[in-house]
């Protein structure tokens, strides 16, 4: 019984650790297409979108099979809570990376037009950060995760930075508004990204120490984000 | 597995049943012994007192003093304790040491005596009606004159027969039971005695096992035992050398394997890696030990990979492919994919082997990249000056003034072919003359480089409104091509100045660390995005593709620079924040 269940859970990391690959892939080509003005690159990434949503609805399925299944319990039941929730995160990072993807044809096809913040370092942190919580998740390690959470401000202070830049760019240049437009949601994707890989690196946490960390409920209660 | 018994548990006993059976059988047996002996001593006594007595009442009866025979017998009997009775052949009792005769009854129906009349010695135990006690007699007749005048049987209690024997047996028991005592002694000791060398072996074993062959097992006398000894040391000796052995030959393959410059890495078919050498540790960012019994989309997150290693795993020839790694900047490997067999030609999984390709693959860019623009760079000015010559002949402008701008439109063009043709044999020059044997090396103050340097920008400089600031501290000193220094030198500070908006200044800075000269130009134009950096020495590399050939660049003259800096053995770096300018630095080795 118990042996079918870890065969089960494994199966289940096994797959949300495929997805992760085809996520973190996906966003790296997308900046890449962004940053290369890169069209086809792009195309590929949304070509790729529907692949992601199926691999997503069908560890939903396994997730729901070992709880009609298997009924799990304490460690069990935790982990197979997380793997449904990072699932559901790793779909969502991947409709950014489509997001991205599409900004990139939209910034291919106008006129060139200078990036007026440092989108390859920002597009390095929130990667890195993705990058970092998928380390968490396959090692299981919370220490790691804490980090990729204290790591999350410095991407909202670049997203920050970003939008204020391409704001000055717009008042100087009014004519390169959509391309401007277009980098300023690049940089808020990012930072979505950023937002989300926290969101996993805290179901890590959960998912390893049983402690939900999210909202920083137990330090601040009446948090206002 | 139910706990063992003890060799000497099961030995000892052995010998301690043995030493009690043999022990209790021959008591046994010697009890009879003595009993029958004991009977048949006393029967012989019995006789023999019967005789000696008979003779002394034969010798009264024959006087014919019968009447004295009762008191004779007393006299015997009472002397030694034994009951003597005279009986005649028709069975009157005539005397008896016990009591008298008169009242006794006639004794001619006893056994012992119907056998004493037949002319034996007859003997019998029964119960005595007379003295009430189970007795043994023993008759024996008496003959006078050639026949039988009488009998005289004696007799003894079997009580006190049995008691002798009684005591006896107590002393048989208690001596039984100190040997008894002895032999368990003696067994523990004996089961010892052989079960020590087993221990001994069991101890060696037990080191073999664990892997420790320094010492050899003590070879005991008892030959079973010791040609055990003799085999297990053998067995423990080959076991040793073929240990070794296995041992070598895998730290060769390890070395082997560590020593690749590919990366190489063994899956099961689960995608549970086996192994990895060094080189595939540091493509996916794992410890060779780390990895080990890691599932692969756990070591490497990477669909194309995952896909492939899939794909070898399922079919049966190698495969081949090209995977994009992006763990720290981006990575082309190329891998090449086969089926793992055990030595059984079992399939146990599938072998990778990474080949990192991505110098290679970014030489063949620069190099499709150069021809692209090399054409590109030629064909522009060959176009116009084609067209303002196909103008001037077709349409032979009247308009002098006109004439001579067609001209000098294509005297700019030539000059500008011309010098990209220089820069183009300059740059094929240093290239060829890379043996650093054929350029004249001469120590020189550093500042007459500097110098000169200036001196050939200092009128444009002049002409974009640009200031130059040079420090270098006079006692510098470098052994260096002169005329190759000035060009790089020159080519670093051409460029700030293009790039510098009039008014600006340019820093020129000579400096010495403990292990080189660095001399650095720093301008204050626009930078240089961070993904351009590593690639602004490559040939005809632009940034901004429309300003610098708008510039008079040919895109040739940071390439230069970086291959003088090689003729050097130096090298050039650059350093630049978008929006503040840039900083080029020249390294000049210390010897």
């Amino acid at each position: 019984m118990s042996v079918h269940l870890e065969a089960q859970t494994n199966k289940l990391k096994k797959s949300i650790l495929s997805l992760s690959a085809i996520v973190e892939e996906a966003v790296y080509r997308s900046v890449k297409a962004v940053i290369g003005r890169d069209p086809r690159l792009a195309q590929e990434v949304i070509d790729g979108d529907p692949e992601v949503d199926r691999i997503e609805v069908e560890i939903e399925e396994e997730c729901l099979k070992v709880f009609a299944l298997y009924q799990p319990v304490a460690t069990d039941l935790r982990e197979v809570v997380a793997v449904l929730k990072i699932n559901n995160d790793l779909e969502r990072i991947a409709d950014l990376a489509v997001n991205i993807a599409q900004r990139a044809i939209d910034l291919a096809s106008g006129e060139p037009a200078d990036i007026p913040y440092d989108l390859a370092t920002m597009a390095e942190k929130a990667m890195e950060m993705l990058r970092r919580c998928l380390d968490a998740l396959v090692k299981m390690d919370p220490a790691l995760a804490h980090r990729v959470c204290d790591a999350d401000e410095v991407v909202d202070e670049m997203n920050r930075e970003a939008a204020r830049k391409t704001r000055a760019v717009i008042r100087q240049n009014p004519d390169k508004l959509e391309p401007m437009l277009s980098l300023m949601l690049v940089a808020r994707h990012l930072e979505r990204i950023a937002d989300l890989s926290t969101n996993i690196a805290e179901d890590v946490i959960y998912s390893c120490q049983g402690v939900i960390v999210r909202h920083n409920i137990e330090l601040l209660p009446d948090n206002g984000e | 597995m139910k706990p063992r018994n003890k060799l000497i548990r099961q030995i000892a006993p052995l010998f301690f049943v043995l030493a009690l059976v043999s022990l209790v059988s021959f008591s046994v047996y010697a009890a009879i012994l003595l009993r029958n002996f004991h009977i048949e001593q006393t029967r012989w006594e019995l006789e023999a007192i019967s005789t000696v007595a008979g003779e002394q009442v034969g010798s009264l009866v024959a006087v014919g003093r019968e009447d004295e025979v009762d008191r004779l017998v007393k006299t015997l009997g009472d002397r030694i304790k034994t009951r003597i009775t005279v009986i005649m052949p028709d069975g009157t009792v005539l005397g008896d040491s016990g009591r008298d005769p008169k009242s006794m009854e006639n004794h001619a129906d006893r056994p012992e005596i119907i056998e004493a009349l037949k002319g034996n010695s007859g003997s019998s135990t029964r119960y005595s009606s007379t003295t009430r006690k189970e007795m043994m007699y023993v008759a024996v007749p008496v003959e006078l004159d050639g026949r039988i005048a009488f009998t005289l049987r004696s007799s003894l209690p079997v009580n006190s027969i049995a008691q002798t024997l009684k005591s006896l047996y107590v002393d048989f028991f208690l001596g039984g039971l100190l040997i008894v005592l002895l032999a368990v002694l003696l067994a523990v000791l004996f089961s010892r005695k052989i079960v020590r060398p087993l221990e001994d072996l069991k101890h060696g074993a037990e080191k073999f096992a664990g892997g420790d062959f320094s010492r050899r097992l003590p070879v005991p006398d008892s030959a079973e035992i010791g040609e055990l000894a003799e085999t297990m040391n053998r067995m423990a000796g080959e076991l040793d050398a073929r240990i070794q052995t296995v041992e070598r030959q895998r730290n060769e393959l390890q070395a082997v394997l560590a020593s690749m410059v590919e990366g190489v890495m063994a899956v099961d078919p689960q995608m549970k890696i086996i192994g990895i050498n060094q080189a595939c540790g540091e493509i996916i960012g794992h410890g060779v030990s780390e990895a080990e019994g890691m599932s692969l989309p756990e070591a490497v997150r990477n669909r194309e990979l995952h896909d492939f290693v899939g794909l070898t795993l399922g079919s049966e020839e190698a495969g081949e492919t090209e995977i994009v790694l992006h763990r720290d900047g981006e990575r082309i490997l190329q891998a090449h994919g086969t089926q793992l067999r055990d030595s059984a030609g079992q399939r146990i999984g599938a072998l990778v082997v990474f080949h990192d390709v991505t110098s290679l693959r970014r030489l063949e860019n620069v190099r499709r990249e150069f021809v692209a623009n090399v054409s590109h760079e030629l064909k522009t000015p060959i176009t116009s000056i084609k067209g303002f010559v196909e103008t001037l002949i077709d349409e032979n402008p009247e308009d002098a003034d006109k004439r001579l701008r067609f001209l000098n439109i294509i005297r700019t063009h030539a000059e500008r072919l011309n010098t990209l043709i220089e820069d183009l044999l300059a740059l094929s020059r240093i290239e060829q003359n890379g043996d650093v044997e054929k350029v004249a090396f001469e120590p020189m103050p550093l500042h007459g480089v500097v110098d000169a340097a200036v001196a050939a920008c200092r009128d444009r400089a002049a002409e974009g409104g640009v200031t130059l600031e040079i420090s270098c501290p006079p006692e510098l000193e470098a052994t260096v091509n002169h005329s190759l220094m000035v060009q790089a030198l020159a080519n670093l500070i051409d460029n700030a100045i293009k790039y510098s908006d009039a008014g600006a200044s340019i820093g020129i800075m000579a400096g010495e660390t403990a292990t080189e000269l660095v001399l650095s130009v720093q301008d204050s134009g626009p930078g240089i995005e961070k993904e351009h950096l590593p690639r602004v020495f490559e040939r005809f590399y632009r940034v901004d593709k429309a300003r610098s050939r708008q510039l008079g660049g040919t895109g040739l003259g940071l390439a230069i620079v970086k291959h003088i800096m090689q003729v050097h053995q130096g090298s050039v770096t650059v350093e630049s924040e978008p929006g503040r300018g840039c900083t080029f630095t020249l390294h000049l080795p210390l010897d």
